[in-house]
């Protein structure tokens, strides 16, 4: 060995005391420019979960992790990112829904452990957090498409001319596009009552099948049609790229997809195991959540039959919503679905306390789903002047095809969709309508789409009116008379309630005052001894988690169930009886 | 009547008056739940009973004299009379009626009466009938008129 090699280690001790070769950084590290891509911010109280960030990253460097309780709308989740795998392209920031992810302009960090890499931007607290510089998504520059494809509608003036459906429906390239704005984040499907699988149905619409988007949306809806004109569409209420833009149609969607097929047996091959074979099954009401129970549960082998009062099923559905949002050609191609499911149906029969103790006995179970029949009375002095109608008996006789006469004139009374049908049935009968609500606009139940269409109808909307009296004229006319009302805030959090502002009164002549101020359950007919087990002190009927009452077999659903009142809510009660039978079944034949 | 204990013995009284109809009521009520409703509105007017015993006892500060600002909805609607067949909507309009006619009563009586001490106890009891009738109309507002 050489002396040189026997010398350097010690020599190598002089560099510590020699000049350095490196230049020393004064003033600290060069901050990063104005929209440098740095170390990710989120602003964790606009960010709602959604996972599009997660979704995009190409370099998998995103996890979606648990940092809250899931709400209607907001999973829960928090993006956290590793920085052994970003790469910085800011995808993520681009692409976020809610414009809550952001990256600051701060690059330099040095730690020893190299798990503190990974966080969860907004949640573990970093220096940079408030930093007002970085990379921002730019306005108006958008990865999704913010715009919804719009829907064809017939114009205000020929609709009140016709019972034709108003909306026109999606042609096949509209439903792709719009269908294509979808970032798949699911957080619609928390929101349905029935968690229907929406982006994969959206995503066979986008990809070209829409065969195979049918049979996604009949694994738990069955009647999709109907949802797809007349859903209070909560999932859209939650949409990702509603935050910033118009949410996804997903009413829409279902729509175009289901009016497709006429024929959907063709298209439906459920595969489901048979375990009701040889049980029997009897379903009284024929509404959303009886004829929900009733093809579920024939799919799987049960001998089901389905006893309706009136003479066609589709519950409110049926006598209810006009044809013009929801035509019997429509609920006819559903029905025939269950028909050829092996359904049977007993029309024009209304199940009365003995019989219902018989079906009890006779059946493996008894799904009760009567909805409610029952109209709120007006209560007001002239409520029983002839002319002062339910608006719920106007939409019966006139969806069972009876002649309904509403004169030239008439005031409805309420805000729901209830009012909403009957003042645009009215107008379509001819008459001048003004709907008189106690309330605001922004308070109306009914959906904003429907009061829109009812205004651009000619429906007048009187607001904060609350009714004092009916008279009847000299004439043969009807006077309501009708108070002004203050919005009062009384309870913290709540919506403000109606006051009657007293000594003013205002006066609308009218041939009917058409009363749709709420409805209730009608269940007299139940026997007390049953009536007693399963009613609340509101009369509605209560269940358990699988659908059943206090009454062994007996199962129920739908508005006299839930504190919804739409048909989504009933379908979904129908699911959980059917879920709750075929358990049932199942360990019976253990 | 003169004493404060002798008129709350009355204000007890008329509570129990109500408790005991309620429970009539209760009994013959037909229609699903109406049993339940009758006997919940009973055991109400038990509590405002014990509320008044508890003040006479000087177990519970005097009556609240804030005045209760009640949404004045059973005013304009008809009155509903006893029937065996009442529905939730008739049941809670008697009882907005019933709260009415006490508030009345006693704001009567704090009118005909001179000795200050008394017109406080009068009005304290019509601003306690005030708030039983604003729970009904909450309730009115909210399950009966949902859609108006
Ligand atoms: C005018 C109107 C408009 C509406 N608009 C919408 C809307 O736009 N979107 C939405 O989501 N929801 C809407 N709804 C609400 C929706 O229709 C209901 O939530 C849904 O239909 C409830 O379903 P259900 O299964 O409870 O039974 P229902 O639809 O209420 O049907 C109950 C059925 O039971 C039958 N029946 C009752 N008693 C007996 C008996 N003893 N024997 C045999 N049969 C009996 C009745 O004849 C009826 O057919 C509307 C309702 C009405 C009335
Ligand atoms: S995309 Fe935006 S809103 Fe969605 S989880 Fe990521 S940061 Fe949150
Ligand atoms: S910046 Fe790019 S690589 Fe980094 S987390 Fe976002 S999408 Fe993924």
């Amino acid at each position: 060995m050489s002396l040189k090699y026997t010398i350097a280690p010690f020599s190598a001790w002089l560099q510590a005391v020699s000049k350095p070769f490196t230049v020393p950084v004064t003033g600290g590290p060069r901050p990063g420019a104005p929209r440098y891509r740095g170390w990710h911010i989120n602003d964790v109280e606009k960010c709602i979960g959604c996972g599009t960030c997660s979704a995009i990253c190409q370099n998998e460097a995103i996890d979606m992790v648990p940092v809250d309780d899931p709400v209607v709308g907001d999973s829960g989740l928090r993006p956290k990112i590793d920085y052994g795998r970003c790469c910085w392209c800011a995808l993520c920031v681009d692409v976020c829904p809610s414009g809550s992810l952001g990256m600051s302009n701060e690059y330099v960090w040095a730690d020893t452990d190299a798990d503190v890499f990974r966080y969860i931007p907004g949640v573990d607290e970093k220096p940079w957090d408030d930093s007002e510089l970085g990379w921002r998504r730019e306005e108006g520059f958008e990865l999704v498409d913010h715009d919804r494809v719009p829907m064809g509608m017939l114009d205000p003036d020929e609709r009140t001319q016709t019972w034709a459906e108003v909306v026109i429906g999606y042609t096949e390239e509209q439903a792709r596009v719009e269908a294509s704005r979808c970032v798949d984040c699911g957080l619609c499907v928390a929101a349905c009552p029935a968690h229907m699988h929406i982006p994969d149905y959206i995503g066979a619409i986008r990809d070209g099948d829409d065969a195979r988007a049918v049979q996604i949306i009949y694994d738990n809806n069955a009647m999709p049609e109907m949802c797809g004109k007349v859903c209070t569409r909560r999932c859209e209420s939650v949409c990702s790229i509603g935050v910033q833009g118009d949410p996804l149609a997903i009413r829409w969607l279902k729509r175009y997809a289901t009016e497709r097929f006429d024929n959907l047996a063709e298209v439906l091959q459920p595969q489901v195991e048979r375990v009701g074979e040889g049980r029997t099954v009897a379903v009284i009401g024929g509404g959303p959540s009886g004829l929900t129970v009733a093809y579920y549960l024939a799919i799987r082998g049960f001998e089901v039959t389905v006893h309706e009062a009136l003479p066609q099923v589709g519950g409110a559905t049926f006598f209810g919503i006009p044809r013009y949002r929801f035509p019997m050609s429509s609920l006819e191609k559903q029905v025939d679905l269950l028909k050829s499911a092996g359904v049977k149906f007993v029309l024009n029969h209304r199940v009365d306390g003995d019989e219902l103790t018989r079906m009890l006995a006779e059946n493996d179970a008894v799904f009760m789903g009567v909805g409610l029949m029952k109209p709120m009375a007006l209560r007001a002095p002239g409520e029983d002047l002839p002319g002062v109608i339910p608006a719920l008996d106007m939409l019966r006789e006139q969806n069972l095809g009876h002649e309904v006469d509403v004169g030239e004139k008439v005031v409805v009374v309420g805000g729901g969709n209830v009012a909403i049908d009957a003042s645009r049935i009215s107008r379509r009968l001819g008459a001048e309508v003004t709907i008189a609500y106690r309330r605001r606009v922004v308070d109306m139940p009914a959906d904003d789409e429907e009061i829109e269409d009812a205004e651009a109808e000619g429906v007048e909307i009187v607001t904060q009116a609350i009714p004092l009296r009916v008279e009847a004229t000299e004439d043969g006319k009807l006077d309501f008379v009708w108070g002004p009302a203050e919005m009062v805030q009384e309870e913290e959090g709540k919506r403000p309630r109606p006051k009657l502002i007293e000594g003013v009164e205002n006066h609308l002549v009218v041939d009917r005052v058409i009363v749709a101020i709420g409805q209730g359950p009608d269940l007299d007919w139940l026997p007390t001894e049953i009536s007693e087990k399963i009613c609340n002190k509101w009369g509605y009927i209560e269940v358990d988690e699988t659908g059943m009452t206090a009454v062994e077999g007996l199962y129920a659903g739908g508005d006299l169930v839930n504190d919804t009142a739409d048909a989504i809510s009933a379908i979904a009660d129908g699911l959980r009886a059917v879920n709750g039978i075929v358990d049932k079944t199942r360990a019976q034949h253990v | 009547m003169k004493s404060f204990e002798e008129i709350l013995d009355f204000a007890i009284d008329n509570e129990q008056k109500a408790h005991d109809l309620y429970m009539d009521i209760a009994e013959m009520a037909t229609r699903p739940g109406m049993r339940q409703t009758f006997l919940e509105f009973a055991a109400q007017e038990m509590q405002h009973r014990e509320r008044l015993e508890a003040i006479k006892a000087g177990k519970l500060p005097e009556l609240d004299q804030a005045r209760v600002e009640t949404l004045g909805l059973s005013e304009h609607l008809v009155d509903v009379p006893v029937e065996k067949d009442m529905d939730y909507q008739s049941a809670l309009l008697f009882a907005m009626k019933a709260e009415q006619r006490a508030y009345d009563l006693y704001a009567g009586l704090a009118k005909a009466t001179d000795d200050p001490n008394l017109v406080t106890l009068f009005e304290g009891l019509a601003q306690e009938e005030l708030k039983h009738k604003l729970h009904f109309e909450r309730e009115y507002d909210d399950v009966v008129l949902g859609d108006n």
